[in-house]
């Protein structure tokens, strides 16, 4: 399985595409992107995350399956590649075949490639209980054994997020109504989907799996196409741009232990029946002096939970694939949600970012979230500029507002300060512009 | 000294011979460390001297209340039942754990709210010992609320809100056993700091710069080391560890150098401790002796996260300890070493230093806390009561060690004065005093404000500030040689709100990319450290905005654009206790540093 090797042998026709065309599906909360690649003799196709967690408004209830099935009349019988930037619901619930069953939609189309990150590889076991090694391995752990770690950490990650939904559901009324809100999405939008994931693999296995990481290449998988990896770095990767005191094994064998039990402790928090710790010193009397801690005690531990899923949110979308392509003159660059803690790899590299000066089109990262443009990168864009720029930047974002982060923290996703930023200097697009009359999605066509 | 901690071999009956009308301290049972610290089998205990009352069913006192509540199965535990026996007033009540095993302490609820509650006045008793006078909690309420198991969650921390200290438990990972933060004897002294240190100086949470952030962290950390040190049962653990041949009376004395004992006794003693525990707390001890002295780590950009600008103030601390300690037992014998007295010295001196430490907050400046300021104020509160530096020339070692971390500058010192101390007003003779009464002085604030009123042109005051004087704190220190000094410390602050395009105006350069109607807030304010006869010895502080000193402007700028860098202004805030928050950054520290200080 060529996991990691960087060339790929280039596919027959070895022209190049005269035209792209990127169809930018309305999925509410989520991401769906099909790329077409129009050669002389014929199209190619590549769709980037495929998946939803809030319905877009004024669409039928099915918009998942018309979406896949616009998918599939797009692409005939043959979809080249899938891109799954990263596990979260809103990227890759559509490849599921439970439910609404659109993953066996994507399976038909028998993807070539599918690409997705490096943490995703099944051959890197997380192995949770390393974390548990004596205090002399703990210290010098190989890099395969702190790879397990980190990828035990991502699957206790999940863990925490799906016991913190359970509990937002049993505490309706309990805690206030917008912190319950935030946890709920949260909670759901870092559950492991399963069933999207098996699918993924099984489409992978079917066809070659790429599981990347920065500095790849993945050149020839379509014709004329140059693809660079900028994102995610791998754990060495991490370490040449994290200062020196967070090296330390140690600290990051915490982190693995910190998830870990917080995987537990919010399993207790959600259980139906939580058992108490001291069975025989229970007391159902509660004096009129203790009810205000009482009280206090719950809105602190609901927002504590809010902290954490925000956390570990933040650590799974730095798990996005960052895809920069190239063909012809035209650059597209494809973030998924990666913030700068993926970011800061490829930006500490100064022949990337003379590589992102050019970009024609950004998808904006994490739908419009303000910490997944990062201001280096923003900058480095020299296409943008006032309304009539030649060969101006152009700007997809696709979002929902009012379903992530509020207005008032000035946590909201899309940011208003961003997207004023984006509107004033390229031609911007989001889907929350979308009109009954855009249907399903809205085209944009670069010609190379 | 009034309240000390001793070790568990000296017996508390002893100290309860004599009836007498209202006996002052009681003796508890506590752990030294936390549940993995164990010696020979057992339990590492230690008994700490805390203040006697008549308690409460809880335990309830008059500064601190235990309400056993857990969020999590939304469960209110029986409150400790507290026997007469143990509310002696005639003389030192028993203690009621004194006799259990290791294994009832670790089963016993009421263990651990004792355990909590009796750190949690220890801690106070050493602030208000350090301090000469009451020390009051920042929430405005008498009694703290303590919850010992307040969730399921691998946190603990201090919540101004609800006027309380939250301690988690969580399961360990061999799923068998509980983690109870509330029995870690540091994360419950660290708590109790923020409380504490969030009464004396209020601003000192607010943000402002990467020091001031990592102060709160950094000083609690120092208090939690200093106060399990000053067990002697854990320091002859620290000789132990640091040495061979522990079965004899005497070791020898060239087996004890510095280095040896920072790399093996202390690393030694945190990798004792729980693993697990220190996911909430972190590993101040061993980062403390780990870090090499440099001078540059302040000004670096890595070192603008707070909890690492924090462990630098720890660093310097803990070495500073150590440093004090050893000589002093190279004094004690120049080929062999008493393995006692060894343990005796070490704790005396985590005492002494702990104690110093506290007593510097009364010289800090109310805003815009800088770790420079936090060392020249304890050189200079210690040189205020021990004017000769003799016994330990513990100011030596600690200003040396303050320079090893870049904390201070080797700059010799004015005439008449010791290196690194605050220089007394330019020209005292100018204050006023004649409009104001010294006697009010001491316990009014509007009489206090008078005074600075009347004194605005010499304390530059900016009169387009808002004033408010924050406290007015008389207090009566002892010295070691018994020598009493009286001080009252006044705190006041001043702020000015202003638009972000009035800044360039006065001097201060404007964030880049700020714009010009974002409204920034401006803090200035000082200390005042009036003598027993109510004159100005000190006046310590920033200005808000002083258009002779460049200096001033070019402060409030950085700390502006830090904010502006950090993010401060999107008011982005979580509802969690900020403390709740900085303890789940630094469990994250591996993963969140990798931010790049630039975004």
């Amino acid at each position: 399985m060529p996991r990691s090797k960087t060339k790929v042998k280039p596919t027959a026709a070895s022209n190049t595409p005269t035209s792209i065309t990127i169809r930018m599906y309305n999925v509410g909360f989520g991401d769906c992107f099909l790329l077409t690649f129009q050669y002389s003799k014929e199209k190619r196709h590549m769709l980037i995350d495929f998946g939803s967690t809030s319905a877009p408004k004024d669409q039928p209830k099915d918009y998942m399956k018309r979406v896949a099935a616009d998918i599939e009349e797009q692409c005939g019988s043959k979809l080249q590649i899938v891109v799954a930037t990263h596990r979260h619901r809103d990227h890759i619930s559509g490849f599921a075949t439970n439910g609404d069953a659109t993953g066996n939609t994507i399976a038909r189309l028998k993807p070539d490639y599918v690409i997705q990150p490096w943490t995703e590889d099944p051959a890197a076991k997380p192995d949770a209980l390393t974390a548990t090694v004596s205090s002399s391995t703990r210290s010098n752990p190989s890099a395969k054994k702190l790879k397990a770690q980190y990828l035990g950490s991502l699957k206790a990650m999940h863990g925490v997020a799906a016991e913190v939904g359970e509990w937002a559901k049993k505490n309706q009324g309990a805690v206030e109504a917008a912190t319950l809100k935030q946890l709920g999405f949260l909670g759901e939008d870092n559950l492991e989907n399963l069933s999207a994931v098996s699918n993924l693999m099984a489409m992978g296995r079917a066809g070659t799996p790429y599981y990347v990481n920065a500095g790849m290449t993945l050149n020839g998988l379509l014709p004329g196409v140059k693809i660079t990896v900028l994102g995610p770095p791998n754990l060495q990767q991490s370490d040449k741009i994290r200062n020196e005191r967070a090296k330390d094994p140690d600290e990051f064998w915490q982190f693995r232990n910190f998830w870990a039990s917080q995987q537990q402790a919010v399993a207790r928090t959600a259980s139906r029946s939580p058992s108490v710790l001291f069975p025989r010193n229970v007391s159902r009397a509660r004096g009129p002096n203790v009810r205000w801690f009482i009280r206090q005690s719950r809105r602190i531990q609901a927002s504590q939970m809010l902290d954490l899923v925000r956390q570990l949110d933040d650590v799974m979308n730095n798990t996005s694939v960052i895809l920069l392509m190239e063909i012809g003159s035209k650059k597209l660059l494809f973030p998924g949600d990666a913030q700068i803690e993926n970011w800061a790899y490829a930006l500490a590299n100064p022949s990337w970012t003379g590589l992102l000066k050019d970009v024609n089109l950004y998808k904006v990262g994490h739908h419009g979230s303000l910490n997944a443009t990062p201001k280096t990168l923003w900058s480095a864009f020299k296409h943008k500029g006032e309304q009539g720029t030649s060969d101006r930047l152009e700007t997809l974002c696709s979002t929902k507002p009012g379903v992530h982060g509020s207005v008032d923290a000035g946590t909201e996703v899309p940011r208003s300060l961003l997207l004023n930023e984006l509107q004033k200097e390229s031609d911007f697009t989001s889907t929350q512009d979308y009109t009954a009359a855009d249907g399903l999605f809205r085209e944009f066509t670069i010609r190379v | 000294m009034p309240v000390s901690t001793k070790s568990v071999k000296k017996p508390a009956k002893k100290m309860a011979d004599k009836a007498m009308p209202f006996y002052p301290t009681r003796w508890v049972t506590v752990l030294a460390m936390d549940p993995s610290l164990i010696v020979d089998g057992k339990l590492l205990r230690m008994k700490i001297e805390i203040p006697n009352e008549a308690l409460d069913d809880g335990p309830r006192g008059y500064r601190a209340h235990i309400v056993d509540y857990d969020s999590t199965t939304d469960t209110f535990y029986r409150p400790l039942k507290i026997q007469k026996r143990w509310n002696r007033e005639d003389q030192s009540p028993l203690d009621p754990f004194e006799k259990l095993t290791d294994r009832q302490l670790l089963a016993s609820p009421a263990f651990h709210s004792c355990m909590v509650y009796a750190i949690v006045m220890k801690t106070l008793a050493r602030f208000e010992y350090s301090m000469g006078r009451r020390v009051g909690w920042s929430f405005g309420g008498h009694q703290i609320q303590i919850a010992p198991h307040a969730f399921c969650d691998a946190n603990a921390f201090y919540a101004k809100e609800a006027q309380g200290l939250f301690f988690g438990y969580f399961p360990a990972l061999d799923g068998k056993n509980q983690i109870y933060t509330c029995l870690s004897h540091e994360v419950v002294a660290h708590e109790t700091t923020h409380a504490l240190l969030d009464g004396l100086r209020e601003r000192y949470t607010d943000p402002s710069s990467p020091q001031q952030a990592g102060f709160h962290e950094g000083f609690a950390d120092i208090v939690a080391l200093l106060s399990t040190f000053s067990a002697e049962s854990l320091v002859a653990r620290l000789v132990d560890l640091g040495l061979p041949h522990t079965d004899r009376l005497e070791i020898k004395a060239s087996g004890v150098t510095p280095k040896k004992l920072r790399n093996s006794a202390l690393v030694g003693l945190a990798a004792q401790m729980g693993a697990e525990i220190s996911g909430v707390r972190g590993q101040a001890l061993r980062r403390s002796v780990q870090l090499e002295p440099r001078k540059d780590y302040l000004a670096s950009p890595e070192y603008e996260e707070p909890h690492s600008c924090g462990e630098v103030l720890v660093a310097a601390v803990i070495n500073a300890y150590l440093d004090i300690w050893i000589s002093r037992m190279v004094a004690l014998g120049k080929t062999k070493l008493n393995r006692q007295r060894a343990a005796e010295e070490g704790a005396e001196i985590a005492e002494r230093v702990l104690t110093v430490c506290i007593r510097a907050i009364d010289y800090c400046p109310p805003t815009d806390l800088q770790f420079s300021d936090f060392a020249r104020a304890l050189l200079t509160v210690d040189m205020e009561l021990n004017p000769v530096d003799d016994k330990y020339s513990m100011r030596t070692k600690l200003f040396h060690w303050f320079i090893e971390f870049g904390i201070l500058e080797n700059q010799p010192a004015r005439r008449g004065r010791e290196p690194g101390t605050w220089d007394p007003p330019e020209s005292p003779e100018q204050f006023l005093y004649d409009r104001t009464h010294f006697d009010s002085m001491k316990s009014d604030k509007d009489e206090l404000f008078r005074f600075l009123w009347e004194n605005r042109q010499l304390l530059k005051l900016n009169e387009d500030a808002q004033t408010r004087v924050c406290s007015v704190r008389p207090c009566i220190r002892a010295g070691r040689d018994g020598f009493i000094l009286r001080e009252t410390v006044v705190e006041y602050v001043q702020q000015i709100t202003l638009f972000a395009r009035e800044l360039d105006r006065r001097g201060i350069q404007t964030p880049e990319d700020m714009p010009g109607h974002t409204e920034v807030t401006l803090y200035g304010g000082n200390v005042l450290i009036f003598d027993e006869y109510g004159h100005v010895k000190y006046s310590v502080g920033n200005s808000i905005i002083d258009p002779a000193r460049k200096s001033v402007q070019k402060k409030q700028a950085d700390r502006l654009a830090y904010l502006w860098r950090a993010g401060a202004f999107t008011e982005n805030r979580s509802a969690a206790s900020p403390f709740s928050q900085i303890h789940l950054r630094r469990a994250m520290d591996w993963y969140r540093s990798v931010r790049s200080p630039e975004e």
